[in-house]
């Protein structure tokens, strides 16, 4: 069998869905979305991660048509959206606030979209029935939207825009108020309904595990600008810059001089410390300041010092973070710098042996962390 | 005991007593079973039952009670509109002129709205009536409504309405399916408002009224210049009585949308939180 990587963005024939073009957005004097150009195709699950404020849901509310951009222009299948209104676009969105309508109930919520399109009674009350059983909400149906929980309420505005099947739907931060548990399992149901009605989702994260899990695609955002739109392996494999490196997942940050050699690059970072070798991705200039990251999990912690590895760096374990299957420990090298060291809780106690104050040894391979400009 | 003291209890005293005195000792009278208003000569309510046999009254009643009835209709149809505009358009060239236009007849002075409305009428020759009160009192009533409804609808979140569009409404859907529904207390204690603010008006009225036309309030004011008569104290008494109740209504309401209100953004904070 040969199945094909879902992956549109890298095929030219690909008709993108959604393309943002030299898009920009001012608020008086303030620019929220900065000329951004994206292309999102059909079937993605395409995730905004960025600070707060960085214009995530401006760019939705833009998609939406609630927002138009100041200059640029938004095309969904190639049509211009331009002055399009909202209720002529075939895109839902589940607002922040989720926006439920106090004086309807559960029930009354999810069909009013369908109510709109449709007159067919029975359709609509299958359909609710449907969306209802889909979040968990039968119970709930006759309630209004005050005599339920904020995870509940949630669900509700969930249910309500997904009742529609539209062509785009346009999630911002849907799932912010739910457990862990609960979360985890909508992720779950919302990529299964995405294989099954093909919908094209953009979706609104500051949790970037959620991100991960259930995007095609993550666009890194700040100040209105995309830092770096990419898988989310490549996101945290490879990211573009310090900033991403930095807001996607723990990561040490080494600042140092370079001196390319062959396919390796020698980072000088700290006085009287033993030097780290890196690969480059890009060439790099001799003697120019570089920033080496990497993940904590691909340093290795031991309290003897292994033979002849480069990347050997010698420290004194300050803290140590337990949080259950993976133990962090903060080690403070020769100059001061802290670096952070993962490793897997596989045997009870296996990593009892190193407790604070010990001396211990950091290595890593010369292909695990990634060279960054500045 | 800090909370009653006989300073207290007696300007407490002294000022309803200052305030309802007069209207007390009126309704007192309406029940005098005497010809002359101000002897006693126990109870009756044999005014009230010749109040019903009064022809020239129950005109002016059916007269006061339709123009109430259509002013405050219309009034409060535009003073919503006008309300939803002005919150709603978000900033515009001249927009701190609209709304000061707007509210600027609840402090002009009567008998200067009732003249103008006259010579207006009188200029494009329309015959005075009980039409012309009702324009009359639509345009001043319609003042009250605004201030009542744009109040409510300030703290309207319109990312409901945006919701509703977003599921497919169209703007006059929105506001007939989501907004009217959410602000309708606001609207009907409003619409009560206008419609006493109507009921007791008398120098409007006066001014806009013609021949084939008269209210409570003129008849009630011409009958007391040949002296008042236990009937008037009787008639006066049941204006008072649904005043009274029209007005504790609106405020009922209106408290009750307040409290919903708050429960809804209790709610919308809890969702973010
Ligand atoms: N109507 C508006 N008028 C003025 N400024 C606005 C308006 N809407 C948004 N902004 C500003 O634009 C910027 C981007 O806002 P946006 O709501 O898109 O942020 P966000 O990325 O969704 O943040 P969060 O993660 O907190 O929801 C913010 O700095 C915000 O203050
Ligand atoms: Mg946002």
């Amino acid at each position: 069998m040969n199945q094909k990587v879902f992956a549109p963005w890298d095929d030219p024939n690909q008709k993108p869905l959604i393309q943002f073009q030299n898009v920009t957005k001012k608020f008086g004097t303030f620019t929220a979305i900065d000329d951004l150009s994206l292309d999102i195709y059909e079937r993605e699950f395409f995730a905004l991660l960025g600070p707060s404020g960085c214009g995530k849901t401006t760019m939705m509310r833009m998609l939406a048509g609630f927002e138009t951009p100041t200059s640029g222009t938004i095309r969904l299948s190639g049509q211009d959206l331009g002055q399009t209104a909202p209720n002529k676009r075939a895109v839902n969105m589940m607002f922040q606030s989720y926006a439920l309508f106090p004086h309807l109930s559960v029930w009354e919520n999810i069909a009013f979209g369908l109510k709109r399109e449709s007159t067919d009674k029975d359709a609509i009350a299958a359909r609710v029935e449907e969306m209802l059983r889909l979040t968990r909400l039968g119970k709930f149906a006759k309630r209004k939207p005050h005599q339920i929980s904020g995870g509940q309420r949630q669900r509700v505005a969930l249910a309500r825009s997904l009742a529609k099947s539209p062509k785009l739907l346009l999630l911002d931060e849907p799932l912010g108020a739910l457990d862990k548990k609960l979360r985890e399992e909508t992720q779950f149901e919302l990529m299964d309904i995405q294989e099954k009605t093909g919908t094209t989702f953009v979706i609104v994260t500051h949790d970037q595990e959620e991100a991960m899990t259930v995007a095609s695609r993550v666009a890194v955002m700040d100040e209105g600008r995309l830092v770096q739109v990419a898988t989310p392996a490549d996101i945290y494999e490879a990211p573009n810059s310090v900033y991403v490196a930095d807001f996607i997942g723990d990561v040490n940050i080494i600042e140092g001089n370079a001196t390319p050699n062959g396919d390796r690059v020698r980072i000088d970072w700290a006085e009287g410390q033993p030097e780290i070798w890196g690969t480059a991705q890009k060439p790099v200039a001799s003697g120019e300041r570089i920033s080496f990251a990497i993940r904590p999990e691909k340093v290795t912690i031991s309290k003897e010092k292994p033979e002849d590895r480069r990347n050997l760096l010698e420290g004194e374990v300050i803290d140590i973070a337990y949080l259950g299957n993976i133990s962090t420990f903060h080690v403070k090298v020769g100059n001061g710098q802290i670096i952070k060291a993962q490793s897997a809780n596989t045997r009870r106690l296996a990593n009892r042996d190193i407790t604070w104050e010990d001396r211990v040894w950091l290595t890593f391979t010369e292909t695990a962390g990634v060279l960054l400009e500045g | 005991m800090r909370r009653f003291s006989w300073f207290n209890a007696t300007s407490l005293t002294l000022g309803f007593a200052f305030l309802y005195l007069p209207m007390v000792i009126l309704v007192i009278y309406s029940f005098n079973a005497s010809k002359l208003v101000t002897v006693w000569a126990g109870f009756s309510t044999k005014w009230y039952g010749e109040l019903l046999q009064n022809e020239d009254f129950l005109d002016a009643a059916w007269v006061t009670i339709r123009v109430a009835f259509f002013s405050s209709v219309l009034a409060t149809v535009l003073g919503t509109m006008a309300a939803t505009v002005l919150v709603r358009a978000g900033r515009f060239m001249g927009r701190g002129l609209f709304s000061g236009m707007i509210y600027a007849p609840l402090v002009m002075p009567e008998v200067i709205t009732g003249l103008s409305l006259l010579l207006l009428f009188i200029g494009i020759g329309l015959d005075r009536g009980v039409f012309t009160i009702v324009l009359a009192h639509t345009t001043f009533a319609m003042c009250y409504v605004s201030v009542v409804v744009s109040s409510r609808l300030v703290s309207f979140d319109k990312s409901l309405e945006e919701a509703a569009l977003d599921l497919g409404c169209t703007p006059f859907q929105a506001f007939r399916l989501v907004t009217l529904p959410i602000i309708a207390p606001a609207v009907i204690s409003g619409w009560l408002l206008a419609f006493t603010l109507s009921l007791d008006d008398l120098v409007i009225a006066s001014f806009t009224t013609g021949p084939s036309a008269t209210t409570l309030p003129i008849k009630i004011f011409s009958a007391v210049r040949l002296g008042v008569s236990p009937e008037i104290n009787a008639l006066s008494t049941i204006m008072i009585s649904v005043v009274t109740v029209g007005v504790i209504t609106a405020s009922i309401l209106s408290k009750r949308s307040a409290v919903a209100q708050q429960r809804d953004e209790q709610a919308a904070t809890q969702a973010t939180g």
